[in-house]
């Protein structure tokens, strides 16, 4: 088995609790066992491994820090510890269980009615039901408060038009949280699939996130009752709240898979000799595994301190920002230069530093672009917003 | 029924020993310390076992060792399935040799009672494969080892052991000490409620002392630790016909490495 603990220069896990530790182990090895023998296959295809979606219910590893029916109430520490083993497999796992848990889950336990929660929790964390989230359209990105679709009231339910782009999950989903304009301002519903009027379309062509499903939702005249409506949720900042949960997986995920990166280049460079002796022993090759390290260490540090302010209750916006912002990047950097140290062989499945890299330029854009991020941390700092 | 499964831990399979010259000792710092692999047989046997019967089965994890034996039993025992451990905390036992643990292990079983006892079939730093046998000794019940199936009933099972070329059915008589092989089942991984409430379960820590024996003498000694010898040279076969190739190659490893 490899070592979750190999890359831990700065013995981080000595502030982890034998049962932090424990379910960072164990969620390693269940990603060793039932995830990385297929995802080369997976990422090949285009398709996402939906077998494993029960077992990441039954592990409890779905929405673990929610609090609801059916749900484990963990710590963020936990949650976010989750978050970077599903990533070290692949961008792809760690998506899927972030929108069922920060984007589908967060909101119902949030802003959901009793019937609701008691309905939709207990199948979402047992992977018996799936979920995902609609906020982005393709003309409203980094600017979602410009979204197109409506939704009108209709004597006692609604009717929703529009549509929302680059949604992970979107087909093979049973309920979408879909965020909608009314002239009272952005509400959320929960739309099933079946619904008259509501279809999906698959993406495709992608580069990057291929083991994922990413699609677009459709809402043609859909009709639905004032029951699907999220009662809780009012205004834009409902949507962004549930995205500064994702986020905080995010930092902590891409952790994962630059400590994949930086793990199989390490090897790759000490077993690969030119001139006679491994390439590891070479300068320049030492210095950019000793700045992968760095990277690593660092964001490790923001990752923990992040998840124990959050278990505290300071889940501030910019510090989530900062976090998500440094780590997307520093991950992507360590999955070029792991590509970089591994030569030619670099750019085959054979080794997973090429998937990575691919993944993580979805990664940087999701969930606030790394851009936006900047503006968020610079309105914070300066108090004079960029995008205003 | 009671079962008692008795767990030891070992270094990962893939911790890198460096040893530059014989020594006495291994520089154990660096170790990451696992659950022996064949003990998870053990483990997961003993939960299956406890599903078919229900509520009327407990299983005790028993280990030797000090604190940091700790996180493994919460992990890989009781937030598996076993109810409960005991682990014997001694200084004299560092570095105890089979029949001292045996012996200890023993001393444990005695007192509380057990119906069935599982361990894996050896351990994979120290690879002896005695101390199941043992134990059974001590106990003065009956052993099958290397078992990759195991049928309970009516205070008897029945044991398939795994030989050389074949299998072998043993059948026997409750208590009795059975060792766990590969293919006896598929260990599950600890949900993570189940990881959460594990450190709530009953915990013992006992001495020899409050076991009420004295610590058996160590009959043996490891006096040293040698890297293995560093690998010939690899020989290429260069033939530019394969067919001659191939057979030359098949004489070699027929006449000179004697390996068909």
């Amino acid at each position: 088995m490899a070592d979750p603990q190999s890359v831990d220069f700065y013995r981080f896990s000595r502030n982890l609790s034998d049962e932090e530790r424990s379910v960072r182990d164990t969620v390693r090895r269940f990603v060793e066992q039932s995830f990385m023998l297929d995802i080369r296959r997976h990422f090949a295809d285009g398709t996402f491994p939906v077998e494993i979606i029960p077992e990441l219910g039954a592990m409890g590893l779905l929405g673990p820090s929610i609090h609801g029916p059916g749900c484990a109430g963990l710590s963020a520490t936990i949650y976010g510890l989750i978050c970077q083993e599903l990533e070290w497999g692949d961008s792809g796992l760690r998506s899927f269980a972030s929108v069922q848990g920060s984007l589908v889950m967060w909101p119902i336990a949030t802003y959901g009615s009793d019937e609701q929660k008691n309905t939709w929790l207990p199948e979402l964390a047992a992977g018996r039901k799936i979920g995902c989230f609609g906020l982005t359209e393709a003309d409203h990105g980094s600017d979602p408060g410009g979204m197109e679709t409506r939704a009108v009231r209709d004597g006692d339910g609604w009717v929703l038009n529009g549509s929302k782009l680059w949604i992970t999950n979107a087909n093979m989903s049973d309920v979408a949280v879909v965020w909608a304009r009314c002239d009272e301002g952005v509400v959320g519903f929960l739309v099933e699939r079946g619904v008259d009027g509501f279809s999906t379309n698959t993406i495709h062509g992608k580069y990057s996130l291929r083991a994922s499903d990413t699609g677009e939702l459709v809402f043609d005249e859909v009709r639905l009752p004032e029951s699907s409506r999220l009662p809780d949720a009012r205004g834009l900042k409902a949507p962004l709240a549930c995205l500064n949960q994702a986020r905080y997986g995010i930092a902590w995920g891409v952790v994962g898979a630059a400590i994949d990166c930086y793990e199989t280049a390490l090897r790759y460079a000490q077993e690969r000799k030119q001139f006679d002796k491994p390439i590891a022993g070479f300068q320049l090759v030492q210095q950019k595994l000793v700045t992968m390290l760095t990277e690593i260490v660092k964001a490790q540090g923001l990752c923990q301190q992040l998840g124990r302010l959050k278990d505290d209750g300071i889940n501030e916006v910019p510090m989530v920002s900062l976090a998500k912002r440094n780590n997307v990047a520093m991950a992507l950097d360590c999955a070029r230069t792991a590509r970089d140290i591994l030569g030619a062989a670099g750019i085959t499945d054979e080794f997973s530093p090429g998937r990575h890299m691919a993944n993580l330029e979805s990664v940087k854009t999701y969930e606030g672009t790394h851009d936006i991020h900047t503006l968020i941390v610079g309105a914070e700092i300066t108090g004079l917003p960029a995008y205003r | 029924m009671k079962i008692a499964v008795c767990v030891t831990q070992v270094p990962d399979s893939e911790t890198r020993i460096n040893l530059a010259a014989p020594a006495s000792e291994l520089d154990q710092s660096g170790f990451t310390r696992v659950l022996n692999p064949y003990d998870a047989f053990a483990v997961e046997e003993a939960v299956q076992i406890k599903e078919r019967l229900g509520a009327d089965c407990e299983i005790t994890a028993i280990t030797i060792g000090g604190d940091k034996v700790l996180e493994t039993i919460k992990k890989d025992c009781l937030a598996v399935g076993c109810d409960k451990a005991i682990r014997v905390n001694d200084d004299a036992m560092i570095g105890a040799d089979s029949m001292q643990v045996a012996k200890v292990l023993a001393a444990i079983i005695k007192r509380d009672g057990y119906d069935l006892v599982l361990a894996g079939k050896q351990t994979i730093d120290g690879d002896s494969g005695q101390v199941g046998p043992m134990l059974a000794e001590y106990l003065d019940c009956g052993h099958a080892s290397v078992v990759t199936k195991l049928e309970l009933a009516d205070g008897t099972f029945t044991a398939t052991r795994e030989i050389e070329g074949g299998a072998e059915i043993v059948t026997g008589t409750l208590p009795a000490v059975i060792t766990c092989q590969k293919g006896l089942n598929e260990p599950r991984l600890p949900s993570l409620p189940n990881i959460m409430k594990a450190g709530m379960k009953p915990q013992e820590t006992v001495t020899c002392a409050d076991l009420g024996i004295d610590v058996p003498p160590a009959h043996t000694t490891i006096t040293t630790y040698t890297p293995p010898a560093p690998r010939a040279a690899c020989r290429i076969v260069e033939n530019e016909d394969p067919a001659a190739a191939a057979k030359e190659l098949a004489r070699l490893l027929r006449d000179e490495a004697k390996v068909i």
